[in-house]
């Protein structure tokens, strides 16, 4: 059983808080990321977890026991770096074994681990090479294969496949969830990638300035994000924000001009809505741009640049210092300077107050 | 083009007829002393200009070794170079991981110590070390005397601190989530790492203990515990004095350093361009 | 990162060790000797014999303007020279690039020993090879052992000869630094050979130099060796007699160890104040 639970967890560096009281609770065998721009300390609470950070204040427990006070080694878990920190001057199979090797392990039992390992991660051919003549995929499947010799009940990942290529990342990530299935353990895996998080998480924790923003499913944060910044991070490409003012307000909606696009209303279902007059934010995924007409609403802009991606053609547009992004059907017609009529709904977008926090 | 060419050419011709009578200077002193090495008593102190090697090596080194028992003293100083870099790289580089790895409390105290004596000049200690090790514990003359004082040595601990910040921490974080002990993590993943780094440190340790003259001077003054330069230092300025055999001795001295500087060069260069030296 | 005492201290006990015994607790008992009247049989507080002697003992003098003449002329002349070879050794069109590094470099690992007794030879009076060359040239034989003048020659070209490859060695490595496209960019613009040198290299190279300068002070505000065997204790009289020399016979000669420590602590203080001189000249500009 491990299982994870962090209580108002803080860390300081001297006077600088970096982490604000973070409060999770990870179930067995789930696969959690840890998702944030950079320096938003999802890698230090990912330290914190594994023991190499001290924890200024709160409490990290593993498998109900707080850890705390416990020295890296006695946590149970395994730990998957950024620069895969495996011994240049050691082999595959020196890698592999040095950890068992120098905590005293019965030399038969370490072998039939190296085997195993070497086989769930396809690494055997390469078990008497030095890690400087493997290739970037490969030593990326040593330093996994490393992390699950001691059999551990606890993954930890820190950026692990930043250092790889596009196509290596995605074929990376596949043998990942692959490698979550057959184990069964627990992970937490921390990146920058928002595409990574989507495709592997069970559930995402979303940070940001040391603070979790929101906890949740991929799809649900994809569809139902708390606050500007979780919608901004998440999806790709990112969710468009445009200015808007509440012109009334009844019965529990909001009527919501767009600042930019004079006589543009949509009525948003609101509970507390903001005073009349106040400043909110209407946020829109390029994906829900609709046909003119079909919506609740049309805008009309000029395109600046049309990317075509085969499946999807994408228009950027300039309207009132809003830069927009639109995705269309695709279409070798659409160019630079066109004018673009497009309409939106109300249950396809989005409505933030002027502190970025989400009124429904 | 054919302009470019030709000056180009001149550049390279003055270049090396600057360099070519510098380097040939320089060369002079190391030359005369193998030159000197090999001639009799009566060849040196002949009017003549002689500047190539004799026959009389042997014969000189019979008379140096008659002189100050040589053999025993070249052995005494290869012994106390070997014991003094073995230690010394030991103790830096364990201190130097200290100072690198980890956190603790005193490690501002004994930074700022190790950073704010570090260019005391060594008359400073030389006294009270002369003092304490001859005449309060009356360990001169003894091997305790020529190999520890000298040990300390603030920047090679600084070298190696540099040496192992350089390596990147992941490597070792990998070993501690792993269990490994810290020792363990110090002796298989740092140093050997580290390994150019101590070739540099101990070539450059070797030879400063192998010419070291002052200290040995001091404490160890008994024939039978003289170090090499201390027995040769010996014979220099005595009115009736071989130089046929001090110049062999110096060959001697100097010829094992040369053959170790040739092969070993980048380390020598490594190690005095990182400032890795007293 | 987690506080690790125990750890650290079992790692940095042994140094630390040695490190207190044989520097931190001489550096600070050789500072009370300094104020001790070491010559009668019982130490006395006695800074009058010490510290005050210096300001009136001629022999002190002596030896601290010989010492500061060497710093003069040599430190000077020998970081140019090594800054020249430092450059020529790193032109791409050298040829035999091996063979003149040794040359330059290999008095680097020549003992002190070694040297002084070859110098001494080369410059004896009658029989030195030195003068047996300068008479085929028709020049006099110079007395270099026995002139003052000319002994503290000796001193400075023996000096200048064992340490000018050291300092090629720092700078060279200085040189090694800059980056190639710094140099190409300025040959597209035009700039001549001479020019890239005196206002890309000279410049960048400043704090290497300022580091050699320091070093090189150091070590000459503490020269001995060299005195005390190729000019025979500071010879002819007490010519060449070096602040080195004077501490070392005041020490193991005359056992004043009071004042040997007032006589060392005053080198400290000029080299630390002739260092920052240098640091102070040599700082980075706006």
């Amino acid at each position: 059983m491990a299982g994870i639970s962090l209580k108002k967890v803080v860390k300081r560096f001297g006077v600088y808080e970096i982490i604000h009281g973070a409060d999770l609770e990870v179930a067995d065998g789930e696969f959690v990321v840890f998702v944030g721009p950079s320096g938003c300390g999802k890698s230090t609470l990912l330290r914190m977890i594994a023991g190499l950070e001290t924890i200024s204040d709160g409490t990290v427990s593993i498998g109900g026991r707080i850890v705390n006070d416990i020295e890296p080694a006695d946590r149970g878990v395994a730990m998957v770096f950024q620069s895969y920190a495996l011994y240049p001057h050691m082999t595959v199979e020196q890698n592999l074994s040095f950890g068992l090797r120098m905590t005293g392990h019965d030399k038969a039992d370490v072998a039939r681990r190296v085997k195993r390992s070497a086989d769930t991660l396809r690494i055997s051919e390469l078990l008497k090479r030095k890690p400087r003549q493997l290739s970037g995929g490969q030593r990326q499947r040593v330093a996994i294969g490393r992390a699950i010799m001691r059999e551990p009940q606890l993954f930890l990942f820190d950026e692990p496949l930043s250092n790889l290529d596009a196509e290596l990342r995605v074929q990376m990530r596949v043998e990942l969830a692959r490698l979550h299935k057959e184990l069964g353990v627990t992970m937490i895996y921390v990146t920058h990638d928002q595409t990574e998080a989507m495709t592997l998480a069970d559930r995402i924790v979303v940070l940001n300035a040391g603070n979790i923003e929101q906890i949740g499913a991929p799809l649900d944060l994809y569809d139902d994000p708390a606050n500007r910044f979780v919608a901004g991070f998440v999806g790709s490409p990112k969710m468009n924000f445009m200015a808007g003012r509440i012109v009334e307000t009844n019965n529990g909606a909001a009527i919501v001009e767009l600042v930019n696009h004079r006589g543009a209303r949509l009525r948003k279902p609101a509970v507390d809505a903001p005073a009349v007059g106040s400043d909110v934010v209407i946020g829109v995924r390029p994906e829900h741009f609709f046909n003119a007409g079909e919506g609740d609403c049309d805008i009309t802009i000029k395109a600046d640049v049309a990317e075509h991606l085969g499946s999807v053609s994408y228009v950027y547009a300039n309207a009132g210092r809003e830069e927009l992004i639109i995705e269309r059907e695709a279409s070798r017609q659409r160019a630079n300077g066109d004018h673009l009529t497009v309409a939106l709904r109300a249950d396809r977008s989005l409505l933030f107050d002027k502190t970025g926090a989400r009124v429904r | 083009m054919r302009s470019k060419s030709s000056a180009e050419f001149r550049r390279k011709i003055a270049l090396h007829a600057a360099l070519v009578p510098l380097a040939l200077i320089w060369l002079f002193p190391l030359w005369m002393m193998f030159v000197f090495s090999t001639m009799s008593e009566n060849g040196i102190f002949s009017p003549g200009i002689v500047l190539t090697p004799s026959d009389q090596f042997v014969q000189n080194f019979v008379v140096l070794e008659r002189d100050v028992g040589f053999l025993r003293a070249t052995t005494i100083s290869i012994l106390v170079a070997a014991a003094y870099t073995l230690l010394s790289v030991a103790l830096t580089s364990m201190a130097g991981w200290a100072l690198a790895s980890y956190r603790f409390v005193g490690k501002g105290v004994v930074l700022a110590t190790i950073l704010g004596t570090l260019t005391l000049p060594y008359f400073v200690v030389v006294i009270p070390q002369f003092i304490m090790v001859a005449r309060d514990f009356g360990l001169d003359n003894t091997w305790f005397a020529l190999i520890v004082p000298p040990l300390f040595n603030s920047l090679g601990v600084l070298f190696m601190r540099q040496t192992f910040q350089m390596m990147p921490g992941e490597l070792f974080d990998a070993a501690r989530v792993e269990g490994v002990k810290e020792w363990r993590i110090f002796l298989f993943v740092g140093l050997p790492l580290a390994r150019p780094a101590i070739a540099a440190l101990s070539i450059i340790l070797f030879l400063h203990s192998w010419n070291n003259y002052l200290w040995p001077l001091l404490i160890n003054s008994k024939p039978a515990m003289m170090t090499a330069p201390v027995a040769l230092g010996s014979l220099i300025g005595l009115t009736k004095v071989s130089w046929g055999g001090i110049m062999t001795g110096a060959v001697m001295l100097t010829a094992p350093m040369l053959i170790l500087f040739v092969a070993l060069q980048r380390h020598f260069v490594a190690g005095i361009s990182a400032g890795a030296v007293k | 990162m987690r506080l690790r005492t125990q750890t650290a201290y079992a790692f940095l006990t042994p140094y630390l060790l040695v490190f207190l015994a044989f520097w931190i607790w001489p550096i600070a008992n050789s500072f009370w000797l300094s104020f001790l009247n070491t010559r009668s049989a019982n130490w006395t507080f006695n800074p009058r014999v010490t510290w005050g002697r210096l300001l009136v003992d001629p022999a002190f003098a002596n030896a601290l303007w010989n010492t500061l003449i060497i710093l003069v002329i040599q430190v000077p002349i020998m970081i140019a020279l090594a800054t020249v070879l430092a450059t020529l050794l790193n032109s791409s069109m050298l040829k035999a690039r091996g063979l003149f590094r040794f040359a330059f470099f290999a008095p680097v690992v020549v003992g002190e020993v070694a040297y002084a007794a070859v110098f001494r030879l080369m410059f004896n009076h009658e029989f030195g090879i030195i003068n047996k060359m300068l008479a085929v040239a028709s020049v006099p034989a110079i007395p270099w052992l026995s002139s003052p003048n000319a002994a503290m020659a000796v001193i400075i070209i023996a000096v200048t000869w064992r340490w000018a490859g050291y300092n090629a060695i720092i700078i060279l490595a200085g040189l090694q630094s800059i980056p190639e496209d710094v140099y190409e960019a300025a040959t597209l613009d035009g700039v001549s050979k001479t020019r890239q040198f005196f206002f890309i290299t000279l410049p960048l190279l400043r704090p290497v130099i300022v580091l050699c300068v320091v070093i090189s002070v150091i070590g000459t505000m503490q020269l001995f060796s060299e005195p005390f065997l190729i000019t025979n204790r500071g010879g002819p009289g007490q010519a060449t007699e070096t602040l080195g020399l004077f501490l070392y016979r005041q020490a193991f000669g005359a056992f004043n160890f009071g004042y040997a420590s007032a006589i060392a602590y005053t080198i400290a203080a000029l080299a630390i104040v002739i260092s920052l001189i240098n640091l102070w000249l040599g700082r980075e500009r706006e």
